[in-house]
């Protein structure tokens, strides 16, 4: 059987695999939960899960070293994004202090064909990525806080996800899957 | 005068769009005119006889997803697109508007096409709703205007 | 593998140990299948905008375990046979989401519950295209497992 244009572009099915079962999941959480809060708290525990196994990978990757400073750390995040997301999101909006930044997003691919419905505005569906940061930063004993700022999903101009970073951790054990 | 009537057509695009699910059932239909609507709607649904017709007949080779006229009445063209789903998609147009070419008939299914796999990702979409996403409404109701 | 395809899997881990937990006895396998069901179901509909129109049951069964296949594990399909009654049988030496797993024999217990997401991929990717089935996995010996796909008679 000889058929023409049958090529299937990988990269792009299997990013919109990611998407779709992202999507699945997310809604799938909408069925479990009463209440929104537990969906977002699940969500951002599932990030955490992998954030926590991603940094293996992560370095063995990129051979990167220790960051020596929170600007080093922002670099290293937004590379992280372009290798498994494919975007590189801005760094954006410094605190005077220095501790605190954002991600600023123009696309995401999570929510690519995402449109919410009225009654679901509490839900911060790429609350994922705030679990992955917090997971991988606690991996190299930092501890970050991460939040949406803004979010296109709710008719804000771009995305915006800040990190806060509060300590640095002694303890080079890490707290483990909670 | 002649030319003012004409003026209308050069506007407007299609009289109307519609979905159909693989199990022939209506998911979506949106018209210019919504005098007409009931006597369009009975029309694209006589056409979707003609479709299956054209899908068991049809040559062996025939991959087209756009199937072009399928049927046509004093005032209207029904133009039919089937999915590789089975998903029928129709687009009416005024008889009497000479300008639309088959290329622009086949660039509004395109875009109609491409509106519908976008609303199929949505995970709060749940297929075989009936379709009321904003996204996909306005995509449709730019084909009925040409403001797409 | 590549970076893209780490974090899927473990997106696809992750909603693993969420839907089936460890802890559970009598694993109920039925939700993760619908969600892989679900997801072929919708990225079908998106992958044939661009492909010439399917006619053929034998024609769709081979896009489905040969194009689609390798495209979202990585590799050929090692083997696929049919009875031509209507049973497939998809072979595959070395399934993706088992290579995390350890390959001993305790692990061969939990092994299904990570091929229950793509036994729905594939019931939803044929769903859509108006072929019912029920896909069921068989894991002799990992890494490496086959995936039976019985179509149904149609009802039309």
């Amino acid at each position: 059987m000889s058929r023409q244009n049958t090529r299937l572009d990988v990269k792009k099915v299997n990013s919109e695999l990611f998407t779709l079962t992202y999507g699945a999941i997310v809604s799938q959480l909408m069925k479990d939960y009463e209440n929104v809060e537990d969906v977002n708290k699940q969500l951002d525990r599932m990030g955490y899960n992998i954030g926590v196994r991603m940094v293996e990978d992560f370095l063995a990757r990129t051979n990167a070293g220790r960051c020596y400073d929170l600007r080093e750390t922002a670099d290293k995040i937004q590379y992280a994004f372009k290798m498994y997301l494919g975007i590189t999101p801005a760094l954006t909006n410094w605190s005077a202090a220095g501790d605190e930044f954002s991600l600023t997003f123009d696309t995401n691919p999570l929510t690519e064909f995402v449109e919410l419905p009225d009654n679901y505005q509490n839900l911060k569906y790429s609350n994922i990525l705030c679990g992955a940061l917090r997971g991988s930063c606690e991996m190299v004993q930092m501890d970050v806080s991460c939040w949406f700022v803004q979010d296109q999903l709710k008719g804000d101009l771009a995305t915006e996800l800040r990190i806060k970073f509060n300590k640095r951790l002694e303890d080079a054990i890490p707290a483990g899957e909670d | 005068m002649h030319l003012q009537i004409l003026q209308v057509y050069f506007s407007d695009m299609a009289l109307c769009v519609a979905v159909v699910s693989k199990e022939n059932a209506p998911k979506y239909v949106t018209s210019l005119n919504p005098e007409d609507e009931l006597q369009i709607q009975y029309e694209i649904h006589s056409s979707i006889d003609f479709v299956e017709e054209k899908l068991k007949t049809g040559k062996k080779d025939m991959r087209d997803l756009y199937l072009g006229l399928l049927y046509s009445t004093e005032d209207h063209k029904i133009y039919g697109y089937v999915t590789n789903t089975k998903v029928k998609f129709f687009v009416v147009i005024d008889s009497s508007n000479l300008l639309l070419r088959d290329n622009e008939i086949r660039f509004m299914f395109r875009k109609l096409h491409t509106a519908y796999t976008d609303l199929m990702c949505n995970p709060f979409y749940i297929p075989g709703d009936y379709i009321t996403s904003e996204n996909f409404n306005k995509v449709a109701r730019g084909i009925l205007t040409g403001n797409s | 593998m590549s970076a893209e395809d780490v974090l899927f899997d473990m997106l696809h881990s992750e909603i693993v140990s969420y839907l089936v937990p460890k802890s559970s006895e009598d694993e109920d396998l039925s939700i993760l299948e619908h969600l892989g069901y679900s997801c072929g179901w919708r990225l079908i509909e998106r992958i044939t905008k661009e492909l010439p129109r399917y006619k053929e049951e034998l024609e769709v069964l081979k896009f489905i375990c040969t194009d689609f296949w390798s495209c979202v594990y990585k590799k050929q399909v090692d083997n696929l046979r049919t009875n031509h009654q209507g049973v497939y049988v998809l072979h595959d030496n070395e399934f993706r989401f088992f290579s995390k797993l350890s390959n001993g024999t305790q692990y061969l217990k939990s092994a299904p519950k990570y091929a229950t997401f793509t036994c729905g991929l594939i019931r939803g990717a044929l769903e859509n295209f108006g072929i019912s089935s029920i896909v069921t996995v068989e894991i002799i010996r990992m890494p490496s497992c086959k995936f039976h796909i019985q179509v149904l008679p149609s009802s039309s």
